[in-house]
């Protein structure tokens, strides 16, 4: 995608892009009733179009149910789409799913690791099953766990860590195999200001390491603080995609948000 | 590869585990126990038995009946030589004699080449059928070389013996669920609910080995339960059929034994594989307990269901666990039908199999995985 009329040489090489991505949901009578809607079906993301570029922080910013978490969720394979198909890494989302996990690292809070065992063992077993060899395994273990002070917890048993430490423990395992991108889902949602410091010094120092982000968020600050372009999604739709600035067109961005979404939705909120 | 790093978890997951391992080894400690209690109860006080058997015909194969009958305690041996054969059936008939056993002419000299042996005896009478049970073993071990008839003169069957062997593959069939139930539903179900698979499915691990890695480990420790179970019925076999071990084992046989524990085999990883396909399709593992308790309910009904529906035909090999059952009935009632027990295991594992692939597809569908 082109930004403001840019080339793509603008902004580095595209590791990410959306093609006129489509879900839709079939509704259980229960939500049916919650939604107080006689609709059988939800259309969670449609058309939805965007491009991620390497050593860039994106943010896909937008209220609940506009279709984040179902977006992040087809680019990191979990789910197919309905319609359109989404790269990354040159690879398809639809034909070449092995592909793609083996190129991004996938965070949600609704990805969680066993109580049971310790983050050593973990980070060994998730290095194994992408593939990572022994002596690479063991030099990234000593590398990241050096870097964010898990070696101290390496045996400590997952269920015995502290929040911080636990998400700590999942952002290196969901880069075990030194992904090209990051996928992250809400990354500090429930979090308390010291693990949400702990995650944002991770991905900014993620960023230096040249990988490139992807996250979904409804926190505007985390957007300005974070994130390089950012895409506004509302309804399942983009109602905006670019740089942070070309975006906010000098409006602080919680401003402009509600004047897209105005635009967008009419008056109401 | 990462079909080795899935299933090395899964045996991390229950060998550090000792409650889980514990879980795994009760059911067989539990057989032994309740079986034992039920042969001691059952059976009189290890009878002191005076065998009287009428011999028509020589074979050196009767020194080692009466050996082996000299291994119980009490247990005594005459043999007497019938001069007329008809009499001497009908003394086993009405219980006047323990036996009657009748070698063809130069019987040892002629084994392997037409050699024929006939055992007569009557079951009603508690000496005739140990005598039975002995030396049908020790014809058994004698070798293939010669054909047996034996034939029972009992006018009503043994109802006791006829319940044991029935209700003892049904109750090995239920601890063996148990166990499966024990580990397949939290490392399936458990996983699911705790967001701790979708983190496996986001890896670059194929959905095939993710289903085997699951499997065939659960299907391992499961196995454990199973080999407990059968060690428990092993042992207490003796206890329940009032002899001695040797004679125990010489009754069932070693190809007997060597059935069980193949039937046993067989239907373990076809069971871990249903329980792990309702643990998949289940939402939280107190929904897939429910699920499981019924497939439970219905595994018990079917097991049951060889033991007091009579003239079940051939087609029940192709029944899966319930082939089992039957075949395992027939092994402990002295009718093995070594077909039907290798069809048995044949067509469970390939059920199994079947189970697992299913799984690998169920992995892949955002529905099962992560509808609401």
């Amino acid at each position: 995608m082109q930004e403001n009329g840019s080339p793509f040489s603008d902004f580095g090489e595209e590791v990410v892009r959306a093609e006129n991505l489509k879900k839709i949901f079939a509704l259980s009578r229960k939500q049916q009733r919650l939604d107080k809607t006689g609709q059988t079906h939800k259309v969670a993301v449609s058309g939805l179009s965007f491009s991620a570029y390497r050593g860039e922080i994106y943010g896909l910013l937008g209220p609940n149910g506009a279709g984040k978490t179902t977006t992040l969720r087809i680019l990191s394979t979990l789910i197919k789409p309905d319609g359109g198909d989404a790269f990354v890494c040159g690879h398809s989302v639809r034909r070449e799913a092995q592909a793609v996990r083996d190129s991004i690292g996938f965070m949600t809070s609704e990805l969680k690791l066993e109580g049971f065992f310790t983050p050593s063992y973990l980070f060994d077993f998730f290095g194994s099953l992408h593939g990572v060899d022994k002596a690479t395994l063991a030099a990234r273990k000593k590398e990241l766990f050096g870097r964010f002070g898990i070696d101290r917890f390496a045996e400590v048993r997952i269920k015995d860590l502290s929040t911080g430490m636990l998400q700590k423990v999942s952002l290196v395992i969901a880069i075990v195999h030194d992904p090209a991108v990051v996928i992250f889902d809400e990354p500090t949602n429930g979090l308390d200001v010291l693990t949400a410091k702990v995650v944002t010094d991770f991905l900014l120092e993620l960023k230096a390491m040249g990988k490139s982000i992807l996250l979904s968020t409804h926190i505007f600050s985390l957007v300005e603080k974070l994130c390089d372009r950012v895409g506004i999604i509302i309804d399942g739709r983009m109602a905006a995609d670019g740089t942070l600035a070309s975006v906010c067109g000098g409006m602080p961005l919680e401003e402009r948000f509600f004047e897209i979404y105005r635009s967008v939705k009419g008056d109401t909120l | 590869m990462k079909l080795l790093a899935l299933m090395k978890k899964e045996f991390a997951r229950f060998f550090r585990d000792p409650r889980l391992i514990l879980s795994m080894l009760l059911p067989g400690i539990l057989i032994y126990i309740i079986y034992s209690v039920i042969g001691t109860a059952v059976a009189p006080e290890p009878a002191a038995y005076a065998f009287k058997v009428y011999l028509s015909g020589e074979s050196a194969v009767t020194q080692t009946i009466e050996q082996t009958v000299t291994l119980n305690e009490g247990w005594s041996l005459e043999y007497t030589q019938a001069e007329d054969v008809a009499a001497a059936r009908a003394e086993v008939e009405a219980g006047e004699a323990t036996a009657l056993l009748v070698f063809s002419d130069n019987f040892d000299g002629t084994l392997g080449s037409g050699a024929t042996a006939e055992l007569y005896y009557n079951s009603e009478d508690s000496a005739s059928a140990a005598f039975a049970t002995l030396a049908g073993g020790v014809l058994d071990a004698y070798g293939r070389s010669f054909a047996l008839t034996a034939t029972d003169f009992a006018q009503t069957e043994n109802f006791a013996a006829q319940m044991m062997a029935g209700l003892l593959p049904f109750l090995i069939v239920v601890f063996v669920f148990s166990s499966c139930m024990s580990v397949t539903l939290e490392s399936v179900a458990g996983e699911k609910e705790r967001g701790t698979l979708a983190t496996i499915l986001v890896t670059s691990a194929r959905r095939w080995d993710i289903a085997l890695g699951k499997v065939l480990p659960l299907a391992c420790v499961s196995l454990i339960g199973a080999a407990s179970s059968f060690l428990g019925v092993a042992l207490s076999m003796p206890q329940l059929m009032g002899v001695s071990i040797d004679v125990a084992v010489s009754g069932i046989g070693f190809t007997g034994y060597l059935m069980l524990f193949l039937l046993i085999f067989s239907f373990v990883p076809l069971i871990v594989a249903a329980i792990a396909i309702v643990s998949t399709l289940s939402r939280s593992v107190k929904e897939a307990s429910g699920y499981t308790s019924v497939v439970m309910i219905l595994m018990m009904v079917l097991s049951l269901v060889t033991t007091f529906v009579g003239g079940i035909g051939d087609w029940v090999v192709a029944v899966p666990v319930l082939n089992a059952v039957s075949a395992m009935q027939g092994v402990l009632m002295g009718n093995m039908v070594l077909w039907q027990c290798l069809v048995s295991f044949a067509l469970n594992i390939a059920y199994a199999a079947l189970l697992v692939f299913l799984i690998g597809r169920m992995l892949s569908s955002e529905r099962i995985m992560f509808g609401k």
